[in-house]
């Protein structure tokens, strides 16, 4: 709660300081929930867009994740109790020359036993007339690894590679890149592709969660290397006679520890009225589990025990997706100046799978601000 | 790791040159005639924060992560 009165604080600060129109920005304050079988989630979080002079955007978020009633060990199936929070922030800029947009972001996110460092830039190209935008852009993210929220009397050393079996926190370094792009088909159609790239190196088990070796429950053990690749594809398509645009979208899914995985969505967005909109989206996920994931692993066979893991998002499963979302302008209320532009917007999302996380409900309520400096 | 990137990069360069090979072939969309293009939903409908809660989310459930169009941060949700 004062997490919120601080947010509508700082809204109503800035927005009373707003001086005579110079240029445009935009606030918004979201509240998320999540809940599933051993884990619930709150998340109040700021966003805000401002222009800096006339070929610049400013960007910037401040989150809090609140989590509650779940476990440090992710899924596992011995969960304790646990309570964390993690806050993040970020800052981004990006500057338009002509038909090249480049940009930047660095983002800091703390919690208790982990720390990330991300730095990440990009370029946008415009290029036949603005009917094709090609973009690049890579990152890195360096993050800390430790077992300081250990429930117990001691805390847990990491065994983060096979030369350092006992340190009090590990490194996990991320090298991304991504290239998209997309092509106008004609007045009312839209194509875009992506790929995207990341690897990872360092330790990337759960610090908490063990898997079961015979009769015993043994630390995780992952690799320390692991290269992931996304290809993406969606299309877009508007319907003048009944306003609504129809998007479908197919990603495909692999890294080397050989899971692969199919993520088939569509949409359904209908605009009701001027003010209005509405969508629909069923997503349908599936995956194979990493080569290394069994639910118990024999105690008498070095080659599988190597690496063991009790992670759930290792292991083999499919979800579905099923969310709605409305959108509503404040003129829709009757109200006028910078509230006409306002937009309230709540989402409501079922997610149904069929492992041990079981189902899932997200709800968002985001209300965005615009306002002039 | 050099080549895994110039790997990448080259299917990407090839992805590129069939779909500018493809879209030339379309009828060019001039800009008096974009009003569907500009549509909020024909665009990105997603606001930063919503799209960040998402992957953030996703990639605490699924072992897989990615094409969204933006690599992203650490989250500690191993």
């Amino acid at each position: 709660m004062r997490l919120q009165l601080a947010a509508a604080a700082a809204i109503a600060g800035v927005l009373a300081l707003a001086p005579a129109a110079r240029a445009d920005g935009s606030l918004t304050a979201r509240g998320v929930y999540y809940k599933e079988r051993s884990t619930r989630v709150m998340q109040p979080m700021l966003d805000a867009m401002f222009d800096a002079g006339s070929h610049g955007v400013v960007t910037g978020h401040f989150l809090v994740d609140a989590i509650t009633s779940a476990s440090a060990s992710s899924g596992a199936a011995d969960a304790k109790p646990f309570s964390e929070r993690r806050y993040e922030g970020g800052l981004g800029y990006s500057h338009v020359l002509d038909a090249l947009t480049l940009g930047g972001e660095a983002k800091l996110s703390t919690e208790s036993d982990y720390r990330s460092v991300y730095l990440a830039g990009r370029g946008q190209l415009e290029l036949n007339q603005k009917n094709t935008v090609v973009g690049l852009g890579g990152g890195l993210s360096l993050d800390q690894v430790s077992a300081a929220s250990t429930q117990g009397p001691g805390m847990i050393t990491l065994r983060c590679d096979a030369d350092h079996l006992t340190e009090k926190d590990c490194g996990l370094t991320v090298y991304s890149g991504y290239g998209s792009l997309s092509q106008l088909l004609s007045p009312d159609a839209v194509l875009g592709i992506s790929v995207d790239v990341s690897t990872l190196r360092g330790f990337q088990a759960n610090p908490y969660r063990e898997a079961i070796v015979g009769e015993s429950f043994v630390p995780e053990r992952h690799p320390t290397k692991r290269t992931r690749e996304a290809f993406a594809a969606s299309l877009r398509y508007y319907l003048a006679a009944s306003r609504t645009t129809l998007i479908g979208a197919y990603r495909y899914y692999r890294d080397d520890w050989k899971v692969h995985a199919h993520t088939p969505e569509l949409r359904v967005v209908q605009e009701l009225g001027l003010a209005i909109d509405a969508s629909l989206r069923y997503r349908y996920y599936t995956q194979d589990g990493a080569y290394f994931f069994r639910d118990r692993y024999p105690a008498d066979d070095d080659a599988m025990t190597q690496f063991v893991t009790d992670d759930v998002k290792l292991s083999s499963f499919t979800s579905h997706i099923f969310e709605a979302k409305a959108g509503v302008l404040g003129e829709r209320f009757g109200l006028d100046g910078r509230w006409a532009a306002a937009r309230l917007e709540a989402i409501f999302e079922y997610a149904k799978q069929n492992n041990r996380f079981g189902n899932a409900v997200i709800a968002h309520v985001a209300l965005t601000i615009p306002f002039t400096y | 790791m050099v080549a895994g990137v110039v790997r990448y990069l080259s299917r990407l360069a090839i992805a590129t040159f069939l779909l500018l090979a493809a879209g030339s072939g379309c009828v060019q969309v001039k800009a008096y005639q974009r009003g569907h293009l500009a549509k909020r939903a024909m665009v990105n409908d997603q606001q930063p924060g919503e799209s960040r809660f998402t992957g953030h989310e996703r990639g605490s459930r699924e072992g897989a992560e990615g094409g969204a169009g933006q690599p992203g941060g650490g989250c500690g949700c191993n």
